[in-house]
C-alpha cells in the first residue's frame, strides 16, 4: 500500500521531460509501482499533446519532407542490438528487485558508512554527473539529523522508516527540500534500501561524509 | 485541421500500408507544430528544423506500436519529440566516450513511464488514455486562466517552475499549488472523480 506520493508539480515535469535524469530515474521507479501517478503523468501528457496543436506552428525548410522521406528509404532492417554486457550491481536481498528505471545504470558495490550501514553509487550512462545513490540501512537503526540542500528524491524499494512527520514503507516516494529536517529511523521489520537523488554534487559528498562522520563520531 | 479520427486513420495507413501520402499529411500537420515547440524549449532553429524531422522518422518507425486506446495521436508525437529532446541534451554534456555507450539506448529508453510501464495500463490509465482529444481540449479551456497558463508554460515556455516563477513574479509556492490546482480539475473533468 503506497502512502507518499509525488506531487503534481514533480509529475508535470515528467510529462514535460524537464527532470534531470537522476530525479527522472527515481520517479520512474515509484511509477513502475504506481498505477495512480502513472495516470497522472498520462493526463499531463495529454495536456501537452493537445495543447501542441494550439502552439503557432514554425515554417519548415522547404526540402524537409523530401529529405524526411529519403531517410526513412535510408532506415536500415532492424538489426539485433548488441548483446548485452551484464552491467555491474551489488547484490539485494532476496525478493528485492531492481527498478526497471535503472535497467541501464551500473553500481558501485555497497560501501560501509557505519555500523549497519551501507551506500551504492549509480552511475547513470546518459548523465555520469547525476548524484543518484542507494542506501541501504539496517533494521532499528537511525540516520543523523539532517536537512536538505536542494531538492532531494526518495524511492522506499523495501523495508520501511519513521521521519518524525510520516511512515514511509515500500513504494513510497518522498521529496524533501531546505525546510525539511528530519531523522529517519528504521522500523524493525527488516532493512531498508532507498534509491535517492540529490541535485548538487557537493551536497552529495558532504552528505555522505556527514553521514559517515556523525556515526564515527568525527 | 484534421480532426482526431483523421488522425488515426492517418498513423494506421502509415503502420498498415507504409502510406507515404499520409505519412506526408501528418508532416504537414505535425513537423511544424514540433519545430516550433523545440524552438519554444531554447533551441536554436537548425537543430530544431533536424529534430521534428527526427521525430516524424520516428513517427514513421514506431507507427504500427501506436495504440489510440492508449493515446491521441498528438500526445503520442509530442512524447516522441519530448523524449529526442531529453536525449539530445543529455547527449549534449556527454564525452564522447560515454556517448558510444549511450547510444546503445533509444531516446525511447530515457522516458520514465516507456520503462516503467511493460504491462498492461490499470483501469485509471485507461480512462484518461481513451479520451478523445475533444475532450481533452474542453476540459483544458474549463481550468482558470492561470492554471492553463502554467501548464502552457510548463510545456512550451519557460519550462521549469522557479523560473515560471520568476517570469510571473509570483512565489514558487504558488506555481506548485496551480499546478496542483490544474490537475485536480482535469481529474475531475476526465474522469469525472474528485481526487
Amino acid at each position: 500500500m503506497i502512502r507518499h506520493h509525488p506531487g503534481d508539480e514533480l509529475l508535470l515535469a515528467c510529462a514535460a521531460g524537464t527532470l534531470a535524469a537522476g530525479e527522472a530515474i527515481v520517479l520512474g521507479a515509484h511509477l513502475e509501482g504506481c498505477a495512480q501517478c502513472r495516470a497522472s503523468v498520462r493526463l499531463f501528457e495529454a495536456a501537452g499533446g493537445t495543447m501542441l496543436e494550439a502552439i503557432e506552428p514554425a515554417l519548415m525548410l522547404p526540402e524537409a519532407l523530401a529529405s524526411t522521406l529519403a531517410t526513412i528509404d535510408r532506415i536500415p532492417a532492424p538489426v539485433a542490438r548488441p548483446a548485452k554486457v551484464p552491467l555491474r550491481r551489488p547484490s539485494l536481498p532476496p525478493g528485492v528487485k531492481w527498478p526497471r528505471s535503472l535497467a541501464h545504470c551500473a553500481a558501485s558495490r555497497w560501501r560501509w558508512m557505519g555500523p549497519g550501514m551501507r551506500w551504492s553509487r549509480i552511475r547513470v550512462p546518459h548523465d555520469p554527473a547525476a548524484k543518484l545513490f542507494l542506501l541501504r540501512i539496517g533494521a532499528g537503526k537511525s540516520l543523523a539529523k539532517h536537512t536538505h540542500r536542494g531538492r532531494e528524491l526518495t524511492h522506499v524499494m523495501c523495508g520501511s522508516f519513521h521521519d518524525g512527520r510520516a511512515l514511509f514503507g515500500a513504494g513510497d516516494f518522498d521529496a524533501a527540500d531546505e525546510s525539511v529536517r528530519h531523522q529517519p529511523v528504521l522500523e524493525s521489520d527488516g532493512e531498508c534500501i532507498c534509491l535517492a537523488s540529490v541535485q548538487s554534487p557537493l551536497v552529495f559528498d558532504g552528505m555522505i561524509a556527514r553521514w559517515v562522520g556523525s556515526l564515527v563520531g568525527i | 485541421m484534421p480532426t482526431s479520427d483523421e488522425l488515426i486513420e492517418l498513423v494506421n495507413a502509415v503502420a498498415l500500408r507504409s502510406d507515404r501520402g499520409a505519412f506526408s499529411a501528418l508532416f504537414k500537420h505535425f513537423a511544424p507544430r514540433i519545430k516550433a515547440y523545440l524552438m519554444r524549449s531554447g533551441m536554436a532553429p537548425e537543430l530544431a528544423e533536424e529534430l521534428a524531422q527526427d521525430t516524424m522518422v520516428n513517427v514513421w518507425r514506431k507507427a504500427a506500436s501506436f495504440d489510440s486506446e492508449r493515446a491521441q495521436v498528438s500526445t503520442w508525437i509530442f512524447t516522441i519529440a519530448r523524449n529526442l529532446r531529453v536525449d539530445h541534451f543529455r547527449r549534449a554534456h556527454l564525452p564522447a566516450a560515454a556517448d558510444d555507450r549511450s547510444a546503445a539506448l533509444g531516446a525511447d529508453d530515457l522516458d520514465p513511464l516507456t520503462l516503467a510501464v511493460h504491462d498492461a495500463p490499470g483501469p485509471e490509465e485507461e480512462m484518461i488514455a481513451g479520451r478523445r482529444e475533444a475532450a481533452v481540449r474542453n476540459a483544458l479551456r474549463q481550468l482558470a486562466p492561470e492554471q492553463r497558463q502554467i501548464l502552457w508554460m510548463s510545456f512550451y515556455d519557460e519550462q521549469s517552475q522557479t523560473r515560471i516563477s520568476d517570469e510571473l513574479d509570483i512565489p514558487l509556492g504558488t506555481v506548485k499549488s496551480r499546478v496542483r490546482l490544474a490537475a485536480t480539475h482535469l481529474r475531475r473533468l476526465l474522469q469525472g472523480i474528485e481526487s
